[in-house]
């Protein structure tokens, strides 16, 4: 009986003092590491996606809920002289190797998609990970809002060869972005507050 | 001090955890495709090994030792987190190089095996210049690997290009069946080196490890 009590006193004291010291670190770490996150992930492939801004869309970004779904989404917008060229935010697909992140911008005048970029990966390397190549990417480059497809499916955009799963899950991103963006058009320029384009 | 020092050193050469030992190879094949990715790893390992060693030769005596392998591995198991947590907030870059294999420390076999077979019967000093020298082993290793490896397959040596430009890489080297190459070239090296050694000092060459018959056959008991 003693024995017992003693195996679970000293376990549960070692993993209660593993627990608070977890606990302290990562209250301590969480603002950094968000902050590596947007300069790191976020911010290269914002810069990647717009070319001519001159604000900091980091730091500009703000949040905003889905209507339908009471999802929260962050955007970033791009402004050039003060006025909003447009907004990027991340979505995720389901990839080969887990979350497959796509930063996916889109333009005001003319309304299109402005570009998207890949933002955090594991595909396989040489295969899946060339959706984050330019060959791939660089089709979605000032593409309309329309016919954003497939070849195979009707629409004009080719799919990297070999690697099914992961543009399709680079695909589903960007149509779920052109979902948010749809529904949450109306209030960007409010929210960032410029006149509207 | 001498002690220490023997504990130390012995993790460098006689006893280097993945060529001698032949323990942790999951991130050792996984993720010295360059000279850095190793030497990151490598440092990780070092401070999560140094800090479980030191803590479980403190809780050597409470522990019962009916549930030590539990103790070890929770608090093995905290020193990854927050490798992977500090990781995060202050080398990002080496974060997103390293992924997965930072929280795959935790069930390296060097931390435990060092754990279970040192640390927990020897002195905290002890146990620490043990954890130190293992885990330095561990990082040379992997950045010698991690430097071939990076040599052959990109033409560079963290980072910085060396095989002049008209160098084509071997892809094939910082593929997975690149690394069990090197890694089986470099056993077999280290096998040679420690011949030659004895054999310059007037020993018999060690010769190759026996065999169980029961479980081959292949040449009926050598008939």
């Amino acid at each position: 009986m003693r024995e017992i009590l003693k195996m679970v006193v000293v376990l549960s004291i070692i993993c209660g003092l593993a627990g608070l010291s977890l606990a302290s670190l990562k209250q301590f770490t969480a603002p950094y590491i968000v902050e590596q996150e947007l300069t790191f992930v976020q911010g290269p492939a914002i810069a990647s996606v717009f070319d001519d801004f001159d604000n900091d869309p980091v730091k500009d970004r703000k949040t905003f809920q889905l209507p339908e779904t009471g999802e929260k989404v962050t955007v970033f917008p791009a402004r050039r002289d003060g006025r909003l060229l447009g907004v990027a935010f991340e979505t995720k697909g389901q990839g080969y190797g887990g979350d497959l992140g796509i930063m996916v911008g889109f333009n005001f005048q003319p309304e299109g998609v402005q570009g998207i970029g890949v933002t955090t990966m594991k595909e396989t390397p040489g295969i899946g990970a060339r959706v984050a190549k330019h060959g791939f990417t660089g089709q979605f480059r000032g593409h309309a809002l329309t016919d954003l497809e497939f070849r195979s499916q009707g629409g004009d955009i080719d799919a990297v060869s070999g690697a099914t799963v992961s543009s399709t899950a680079a695909m589903h991103s960007v149509k779920k972005a052109l979902h948010i963006y749809t529904s949450l058009k109306g209030q960007f320029t409010e929210a960032f507050g410029t006149e509207a384009p | 001090m001498i002690k220490m020092w023997k504990e130390f050193s012995k993790g460098l050469w006689k006893e280097l955890p993945p060529f001698r030992l032949v323990l942790g190879l999951c991130p050792v094949l996984a993720v010295t495709k360059t000279a850095d990715g190793g030497l990151g790893m490598g440092l990780a390992v070092v401070f999560v090994l140094t800090l479980s060693n030191l803590l479980v030769s403190l809780v050597r005596k409470i522990v019962p030792p009916k549930v030590r392998i539990a103790c070890y591995i929770v608090i093995a198991a905290s020193l990854v987190v927050a490798v992977e947590l500090l990781m995060q907030a202050f080398a990002y870059t080496l974060y997103q190089k390293l992924g997965i294999f930072v929280s795959l420390i935790v069930v390296n076999c060097i931390i435990l095996g060092r754990a279970e077979a040192f640390a927990s019967k020897n002195p905290p000093h002890l146990s620490v210049a043990d954890g130190l020298g293992m885990g330095l082993g561990f990082t040379l290793s992997l950045t010698f690997l991690g430097a071939l490896r990076e040599i052959f397959g990109y033409g560079t040596l963290f980072g910085v290009p060396v095989m002049g430009t008209s160098f084509k890489p071997f892809s094939f080297m910082i593929e997975a069946p690149g690394a069990f190459v090197c890694l089986g070239m470099l056993l077999g090296a280290m096998n040679y080196f420690t011949n030659l050694q004895r054999r310059r000092k007037g020993l018999a060459p060690r010769g190759n490890p026996a065999h169980e018959c029961g479980s081959c056959g292949l040449c009926q008991g050598g008939k």
